[in-house]
């Protein structure tokens, strides 16, 4: 009888699949979490202390450098959407633009660095100053993918008889896209800024090579902390970037809820 | 549910015990059957086939087989986290000299001389088998300079000789520390660019480009590394004070660190010196020499110089000697394409050596294979390959049949290849050694972040941002405008368009 019910208990539910993922976020995402949290509190000889958050937050290098940050941020994040939506409301018009998106997605398949290091390779055979607008191009060239394929999955589920009974009822082209489109399109756009601004501000690799080290950003600070062997201010830097991720996506998901258009969005 | 999650809680702890553990087997179970040795080293700081030489200079003297582990790291920093945080498991480390002073400190070295009495037995009892291991050409068992230059125990014996803790301890680096390659810091130039004169009158000024050579603007690379930069800020200032240039001067008054006046610093002096009036000075000098540079590199200078993509690079001399090998070579005129030059009046002279660290197992292999190291053979190999000059002595090395042989089989002049003044120069006063900066590195670390984001948000920037809302404000502006102009003459439609928005609105 007992043993009965211990093998009821072991049975093969839904829930045993997934002990292995919550194993894995357990050690590779909480337990780091923790050491972050306690690194940021200690100084160098491991006494406690808070030093790590007056350096940081006194010091007019650390914040300068987050300030270029976010401005790096959102200047990609703008220029992806002004590039991203009629791109994907072209496609999305387009009986082929399933397929055409493919040409769009298949650079992502190419490693990152490749692309990048390409991309230096180009400007330097053009002659072209390596700098802030190299940065920012090499920014928008990567993430642009992120926003257009929210976008396109979003355009696309949109019934079109919503458009069709807004022209019945006598609205112009324009009138149609700016009072039926776009609201509807709302939670794409919001789910491409998401996933564009926040890999942004945290990124360095591209900023490093694009510029040859001379725009420095925020994930630069943080790296340049650790290799120096400054775990408490590299910890704190690591909780500011954390803190603008949650507030950015809580801030996302508030506009989400507010907009609750169709959530047939892909991410 | 709440079982379960203990459960896995549980789970997790245990993988988290278990983890140091099996790994520590790991270790223990090396201990019979072959030999092991790990090595720390710089990446490509050695000649490829030295490791496998060792190992089979090992099995012939102690009839055992020897597998070296080798692994290497890119920045003194990196190596001196994972050591000093105990997560270095290694028998050597070839480190920099402040960072050697560090470690040492610190107190995770080995000193040479207590391992030298510990394996003696075995040196005794392998040499009565009919070897002949003396261990002569290490410099660290209190008998003399072993196969070191002189000149570099000079340089380090009264600056590392009595390091003290503030503990009660008092080290002498030279116990602890066999010298493996040294070398400068110097400007690697493109000849056809920067011509000779230039450099003899502007010295460390042409990275800043004082001079004004248009072709050089924007095509000059620093290192991106804080020591380099900032022993390259103080030379500059240190030259402009000497020479009473307009611009970038070392700080009035006097030092608190020295008790002397700033212009009166030694270049050694000056290279250490971690004053805040110096500190902001320097950071001056380096957020202007940003205008004026492509950026920073520890790696692809090199390369960025030979394709000429830059025509000045701050760099180290093995570097250098390299990038002029690899460069062009005009033989009409006899040029190269890329030169080296250290000024004269202040550059600064390192070296890495061998240290066995208090993680060492294999005391003998240790042993070994730094005496394998200043053999003249291994210092021509490894000198050729890296680039860097070997400390073992020049004398030595030139009396060497081998050595000389290994240097014309590489279409080298045997007296061209020890003359060369970029490869061997004159170790004077005005080459200053750096030394650890303890508590200081912080606020260093800190002005290079200022110095390198340059001043705050450059206004171009704020530009774009500013375009990018007025682009919007006037296509959303623009929108509204011609909604309201369409609106006016159709004022009975009015409720029509209204309707349809709130039925949008209603469906979304």
């Amino acid at each position: 009888m007992k043993e009965k019910s211990l093998r009821k208990q072991f049975r093969l539910t839904k829930k045993v699949f997934g002990v292995p993922y919550i194993l894995f976020l357990l050690l590779f995402v909480i337990i780091p979490l923790v050491l972050i949290l306690v690194n940021a509190f200690l100084d160098s000889n491991n006494n406690l202390t808070f030093d790590n958050f007056k350096v940081f937050f006194t010091s007019s290098s650390s914040l300068t450098v987050l300030g270029n940050s976010l401005l790096v941020g959102v200047i990609t994040t703008l220029i992806c959407i002004i590039i991203g939506y009629p791109i994907a409301y072209i496609l999305s018009k387009m009986s082929s633009g399933k397929i055409l998106i493919l040409l769009y997605v298949i650079p992502m398949g190419v490693n990152f660095l490749i692309r990048t290091l390409a991309t230096k390779a180009i400007f330097i055979a053009l002659g072209v100053e390596l700098g802030m607008g190299t940065v920012i191009f090499g920014m928008v060239y990567n993430y642009l993918p992120f926003m257009i394929m929210p976008l396109h999955t979003t355009l696309s589920s949109i019934d079109n008889s919503y458009m069709e009974a807004a022209q019945d009822l006598g609205a112009d082209k324009a009138t149609v896209f700016f009072k039926t489109t776009l609201p509807l399109s709302v939670s794409g756009i919001i789910s491409g800024v998401t996933m564009v601004f926040i890999p942004t501000i945290s990124t360095y690799a591209i900023s490093q090579l694009l510029s040859n080290g001379k725009i420095f950003l925020f994930g630069d600070s943080i790296q340049l902390s650790f290799e120096q062997g400054m775990y408490g201010v590299g910890s704190i830097m690591s909780i500011v970037m954390l803190v603008f991720v949650l507030l950015s996506n809580f801030i996302m998901n508030k506009f989400n809820r507010q907009g609750n258009a169709a959530r047939r969005s892909l991410w | 549910m709440k079982k379960s999650a203990v459960t896995i809680i549980l789970i997790a702890l245990l993988c988290c015990v278990l983890l140091p553990t099996l790994s520590a087997c790991d270790t223990a179970s090396t201990a019979s059957g072959t030999d092991k040795l790990y090595v720390y080293n710089w990446e490509d700081y050695i000649a490829p086939g030295m490791v496998k030489e060792f190992e089979a200079y090992y099995f012939e003297v102690t009839g055992r087989r020897l597998e070296i582990t080798y692994t290497t790291f890119d920045t003194n920093e990196t190596m001196m986290t994972k050591v000093l945080k105990g997560d270095a498991n290694v028998d050597l480390i070839c480190p920099s000299e402040y960072s050697i002073e560090k470690l040492l400190l610190a107190g995770c070295l080995e000193n040479h001389q207590d391992i030298y009495k510990d394996i003696k037995p075995e040196l005794d009892r392998l040499n009565a088998e009919g070897q002949n291991i003396t261990l002569s050409g290490m410099s660290s068992l209190g008998n003399g300079d072993g196969n070191i230059i002189p000149d570099i125990m000079e340089v380090i014996r009264p600056m590392f000789g009595a390091l003290d803790d503030g503990k009660g301890n008092v080290y002498d680096m030279t116990e602890y520390m066999v010298p493996y390659l040294w070398g400068t810091l110097g400007i690697l130039y493109n000849t056809s660019v920067v011509s000779m004169e230039e450099l003899e009158e502007y010295g460390w000024g042409v990275l800043w480009n004082i001079q004004h050579n248009e072709e050089l603007e924007n095509k000059i690379l620093m290192k991106d590394s804080v020591r380099d930069s900032y022993a390259a800020a103080v030379f500059y200032m240190y030259e402009n004070t000497v020479y009473n240039r307009g611009v970038h001067k070392l700080p009035d008054g006097i030092s608190p660190t020295y008790n002397k006046p700033y212009a009166e610093l030694t270049v050694q002096e000056l290279i250490n010196c971690t004053d805040d009036a110096v500190l902001n000075a320097a950071e001056v000098a380096l957020t202007e020499q940003r205008d004026h540079i492509s950026g920073y590199e520890v790696d692809f200078g090199k390369d960025d110089m030979i394709n000429e993509i830059v025509y000045a690079d701050f760099a180290w001399s093995g570097d250098a000697m390299w990038a002029i090998e690899d460069g062009g070579y005009d033989e009409e005129t006899d040029t190269y394409q890329l030169g080296y030059y250290v000024p004269p009046i202040a550059s600064n002279i390192w070296y890495d050596g061998w240290v066995i660290p208090k993680t060492v197992r294999n005391k003998l292999a240790a042993m070994l294979f730094i005496d394998y190291m200043c053999r003249p053979m291994s210092g021509i190999q490894n000198s050729m390959e890296v680039g860097y000059s070997s400390a073992v002595s020049k004398e030595l090395m030139r009396a060497d049949e081998d050595v000389c042989a290994f240097i014309e089989e590489n279409d080298y002049d045997i007296d061209e290849y020890f003359d060369d003044e970029a490869r061997y120069p004159e170790i004077n006063e005005n080459l200053g050694v750096m030394r650890d900066f303890g508590s200081a590195n912080e606020s260093l670390v800190q002005m290079w972040q200022r110095a390198k984001s340059g001043n705050g948000i450059s206004v171009s920037l704020w530009w774009i941002l500013l375009v990018i809302v007025l682009l919007i404000g006037i296509v959303v502006g623009g929108y509204f405008l011609l909604q309201a102009l369409k609106l006016r003459p159709r004022k009975l439609k009015a409720d029509k368009s209204d309707l349809s928005s709130d039925s949008g609105q209603d469906i979304g």
